[in-house]
């Protein structure tokens, strides 16, 4: 059960049936419901595969009622429609808003001729979050990047804003463009740091040199990757508005904490006056991870007008301001020597940032540790590019990184003619080559294992375009997935209620892949409870901090929180029944009080000696149990490594004449910690592997050459599969216990899918036709070159 | 984005069609399934100042032999062409070209009439249909005309329908025995436009010579296109791999392709060269099968 506000909570929190559900519903803006089918527990250990239970907001999304950031009104609001630059390079020299002024309806037109200053935003001043953008905007009169936000029409209608938007006339300063990759490789620069900050930006093992002239074969090969969009279902979106010196935000974001202190940070404001509230969010893949652009304008028009303003992206505005994945030049280097063993690795990584603002995408990090080699080098350069500036999307650096490295581990197997497979397998890295520590824990070896039985690798021929299948060439390929564990800070409010249901609080958004749901069932499980009998109060900054959704770290931070204030409550309970003289656990040593199925206390070694802990709260007073903890990352991360592993395999088939590619079977192995709920766990990894379809296959940014202007900013032209793309695909995991990485003991899956499933695909593609494609994404005018 | 205002009229007989199509002149657009229209709309790259939604006439929606001929309803859903029985079995065409004409849902209300009205090369059915050499009934308050498809295309959007005038039927002849169609279209990706389509129909008689050829092709001409050198290389002749490679030439030399983001023109002449030579091969087994 969830609710979204706390006197919600209190008065609906029992409220279980379907009927009820809508009455509240239609009465009220605010969402509640409840969990209709209750939950059995067989086991109150820490299930490693949890309940594959459906999601608490379910109904609310498949009947229409979830109500995301653009749907959120309020009286006398206005609506925003931003007028874009469309040039890339240059100044303003004048913005002419008279004819827009007369649509009626129109308010006011924003610029930087208007808007108010932003007082904690120097550009000149790197923010203490790497990740964090540069914001200053409607500053000054310059121009970064085509299509970048350089007025807002406010009006009454969003048919007048459009209208009026359509009628402001900008007149420019140009200046010569700086073309993004691959063109303007000449001014390449070091960035300062990696968007984690503890990754080195360059680094070398052993020496490189000496490995390479000890080899027997050697490879050298360059992978390409383009400018790709993140393109979210839902737009980005916002309401703003302010109540005196409060701001409060309807805001689709990933990270609700992270928003209301950069927000609070930029408006110069105290992080209490900032209010930021995602209800229901549809997607964000990094682009709604940090703050963007548009956060900061609609709280800056709200302001000028002073009435509440709704902003939300149209898709060809989502282009530009709101993030990209960088392209990237990829130079490997392999080199073996008997038996198959790596002597020499070195990735050398070019990728692209703004002229105003720095993004590394950090391609190299993956190769310091996949494999074990004595000698390794890899290094990070960027060049600096009218364009509008990069941002996470969905394993950032480790998508194209591994695309490249598993790449050319395929290309040395087939040089060794080695089986691929055994080729990873003969240089399997038993600790963390780049670090020297030991692995928290790595299940890789059964991922391979499993996932090659259950896809029939055995049934793979060596011999590249040896099946076939009418007109299409078929094959097979696999790569290793993996992605770091990530954690940051969240806390979490518990609280035990004598009627034995539990109530949690915290700012978590939901991105839309069931944090709501299996924040439940985490709290369930440490009380041994259905997840029904728990109430989560979430989406909303009012709520203890969290993390942000990203990074696939929220399960690890914010579920690492909920279940260690879920373990302090029950603590508290059990040192509540050994000190009651009417408990029958009287003067049991806390140790032995363990809690089954129920909300049961137990004696452990004596399982007929226990109480309910509703009886026990009666007793003592009737008042709720709870705790607040702030959970974060202790030593554990100086002493270990800790990442979660995957194997995934591809069949494709390439019709050579037509240049068809056809993704006909994906199969994924992870080994990701404990699963909470393996049903939207499932959904999370195939939605990855959809992603690296998407990447392998679709997806490229194409810039004007004469003025960076993105030329298919549409989903027309901007190429994502669709379900008749996809044909068989699967994903599993494997059983794997992990206790350093984090008290929820997860390692996250929100990104592993994507990885190392591109490389898959384009390996498969290679043992269809027996020709390398290094270039994404592979199309059909690469296939029939 | 949103569509510009208009009217909305839903009349429920083709005589109050023609009424409300005589008041509003080349102002009104005809709204059957949507699907190329409503987009149009919201992009505002149409905004007529009236639909008329003519689902709500009786009549349209039959798909029916009657003797030598096949009829389709101006409101047939391509999801019902998908199930149409006798249609397939006489047209394995059709299965071939419902199920790259986008998605179930867009299927469930696109209709073939309104993808052959719309005007637009890149369509699928109007290849099919040429390669058929079915007929148009275009209906209006003075009576019917049946256009044979060849007389049906003007120009882009632009078709032998009069703005008073509405589709009311596609009319296709049944075939000889030993006939077989088929159809593909190369897409970038699933939902795309064709990169390039052909479309063909053939009829081989007992001596093993082609008696019959259609071929249609989808995008790779202004207009739709009759590929009409690659029939006549056909039709009287057995058909062997050097026919159909001939065939094929001249549908890749004949068709006039504009380069675009699915690619130049020399690479689109080539890829309808290679469906043209499949399309020939599938028909002719299907024609002798």
């Amino acid at each position: 059960m969830w609710v979204a506000s706390r006197e919600l909570a209190t008065r609906w929190c029992v409220a279980n049936s379907r009927q009820a559900l809508s009455l509240v519903l239609d009465k009220i803006s605010t969402l509640v419901w409840c969990l209709i089918q209750p939950m059995t527990f067989k086991n109150m250990a820490k299930k490693l595969l949890g309940d594959p239970i459906n999601r608490v907001d379910g109904a609310l999304k498949a009947t229409g009622r979830a109500r995301y950031s653009a749907d959120i009104k309020r009286p006398g609001m206005l609506h925003g429609v931003l007028v874009m630059s469309t040039i890339a390079n240059g100044k303003i020299t004048a913005i002419d808003t008279a004819d827009a002024l007369k649509v009626p309806g129109v308010v006011n037109v924003m610029s930087h001729q208007n808007a108010p200053k932003l007082a904690g935003m120097d550009k000149n001043k790197p923010s203490e979050i790497a990740t964090d953008r540069v914001l200053h905007v409607f500053q000054d009169d310059l121009v970064h990047y085509n299509n970048q936000p350089i007025a807002m029409v406010l009006a009454e209608t969003l048919e007048q804003a459009t209208e009026g938007a359509s009628l402001v006339r900008v007149t420019y300063q140009t200046q010569p463009v700086k073309l993004p990759l691959p063109a303007g490789k000449a001014d390449m620069s070091t960035p300062k740091q990696m968007p984690r900050v503890d990754d080195q930006v360059d680094t070398k093992r052993g020496d490189l040199a000496a490995g390479l002239a000890a080899a027997i074969n050697r490879m050298e090969e360059t992978y390409t990757t383009p400018t790709m969009n993140h393109n979210a279902l839902e737009p980005h979106a916002l309401l703003a508005y302010w109540e005196g010196d409060k701001l409060t935000m309807y805001n689709a974001t990933q990270g609700i904490s992270g928003c209301q202190k950069r927000v609070a940070e930029i408006f110069g404001m105290p992080k209490e006056n900032v209010r930021v509230i995602t209800q229901f969010l549809g997607g964000g893949f990094g682009s709604k991870g940090t703050t963007f652009s548009h956060v900061m304008l609609a709280p800056m028009a709200a302001k000028l007008t002073g009435k509440p303003v709704r902003l939300v992206l149209k898709r060809e505005q989502m282009f530009g301001m709101v993030g990209n994945r960088s392209a990237t030049v990829q130079r490997l280097n392999l080199a073996t020597g008997k038996d198959g063993k790596l002597l020499a690795t070195a990735h050398h990584s070019i990728t692209q940032t703004s002229d105003f603002d720095e993004f590394a995408e950090p391609a190299g990090t993956i190769t310091r540790m996949l494999y074990a080699c004595p000698n390794l080098d890899t290094t990070h350069k960027f060049i600096r590019a009218n364009i509008g500036t990069p941002a996470p999307m969905r394993a950032p650096g480790e998508a194209p990184g591994v695309f490249a490295l598993e790449s050319a581990i395929d290309e040395m197997a087939a040089q060794l003619r080695m089986d691929p497979l055994a080729f990873r397998l003969a240089n399997y890295a038993e600790t963390d080559p780049n670090k020297d520590k030991p692995f928290s824990s790595k299940s890789l070896r059964e991922c391979y294992r499993q996932g090659a039985e259950r896809f029939g690798w055995s049934k793979r021929p060596a011999q590249p375009r040896s099946l076939k299948n009418g007109n299409y060439l078929r094959g097979m390929g696999m790569a290793t997935t993996v992605y770091p564990m990530n954690r940051g800070e969240s806390t979490a409010l518990v609280r035990l209620k004598p009627d034995g249901t539990v109530q949690v609080e915290t700012a978590t958004q939901d991105l839309g892949t069931g944090t709501f749901t299996i924040m439940t069932q985490i709290a369930a499980e440490v009380f041994g409870l259905s997840p029904d009998q728990v109430t989560l109060s979430a989406g909303d900054s009012i709520y203890p901090t969290s993390s942000v959704s990203g990074g696939s770290r929220n399960t690890a931070s914010t579920g690492s929180a909920v279940t260690q204030a879920a373990q302090e409550v029950l603590k508290k309970a059990r040192q509540m029944a050994l000190k009651d003289p009417k408990s029958p656990l009287f003067n049991v040593a806390e140790a032995e009080i363990v809690v089954q199925k129920g909300g049961q206390l137990q004696q452990k070694s004596n399982p007929k000696v226990g109480e309910a802990l509703t009886s026990l709260l009666k007793r003592n007073g009737n008042k709720p149990l709870e705790a607040t903890v702030q959970s974060k990352q202790g030593d554990e991360k100086g002493k270990y490594s800790m990442n979660a592993f995957g194997a995934v395999f591809a069949e494709v088939e390439v019709d050579e004449l037509l240049g068809e590619v056809r993704v006909t079977r994906l199969l994924g192995s992870f080994a990701a910690g404990r699963i909470v709920n393996l049903k939207t766990a499932r959904s999370q990894v195939l939605g990855g592997m959809v992603w690296a379809v998407s990447m392998a296959l679709h997806e490229k940014t194409v810039f004007d050459p004469r003025n960076n202007r993105v030329m298919n900013a549409n989903l027309a032209e901007y190429h994502v599969p669709v379900n008749a793309d996809i044909q068989e695909i699967d994903g599993f995991f494997i059983e794997e216990a992990d206790d350093i990485v984090n008290p929820a003991g997860v390692k996250g899956i929100g990104e592993i899918g994507v990885v190392g499933t591109v490389s898959a695909i384009a390996n498969a593609i290679y043992h269809a036709t027996g020709r390398r494609f290094r270039d994404l994404p592979i199309t059909v005018d690469k296939v029939l070159a | 984005m949103i569509a510009a205002d208009f009217n909305y009229e839903a009349p429920t007989s083709l005589d109050e069609a023609f009424t409300l199509l005589r008041k509003y002149g080349d102002e009104a657009k005809i709204l059957s399934g949507g699907h190329s229209l409503i987009p149009m709309m919201k992009l505002r790259f149409a905004s007529p100042e009236c639909i008329i939604d003519i689902n709500n006439i009786p009549g349209l929606s039959d798909i029916t032999r009657e003797g030598d001929i096949m009829k389709i309803g101006a409101l047939v859903r391509e999801a019902q062409v998908e199930h149409a029985a006798e249609l397939l079995e006489h047209f394995p065409i059709f299965a071939d070209v419902t199920k790259l004409i986008a998605d179930p849902q867009v299927r469930n209300m696109g209709t073939v009439g309104g993808n052959l009205a719309h005007g637009d090369a890149a369509n699928d059915h109007p290849a099919v249909m040429m390669a058929l050499r079915a007929s148009v009934v275009i209906a209006g308050a003075d009576g019917t005309r049946v256009v044979p498809i060849d007389e049906f295309f003007f120009g882009f959007y632009s078709t032998a329908i009069q703005p008073d005038e509405i589709l009311t039927e596609i009319q296709i002849p049944m075939p000889s025995p030993y006939t077989g169609s088929a159809y593909h279209k190369l897409e970038r990706k699933v939902g795309d436009y064709a990169t390039a389509g052909v479309a063909v129909q053939l009829t081989i008689d007992a001596n093993g010579i082609c008696t019959y050829a259609g071929i249609g092709l989808t995008n790779v001409n202004p207009l739709p296109m009759r590929a009409a050198r690659s029939e006549e290389a056909l039709v009287g002749k057995k058909i062997t791999d050097e026919t159909i490679a001939e065939a094929a030439r001249y549908a890749s030399d004949d068709c006039n392709p504009s380069a675009d983001l699915r690619g130049d023109v020399e690479y689109k002449r080539a890829m309808v060269g290679v469906l043209t030579k499949r399309m020939i091969h599938k028909a002719a087994q299907r024609a002798v099968a």
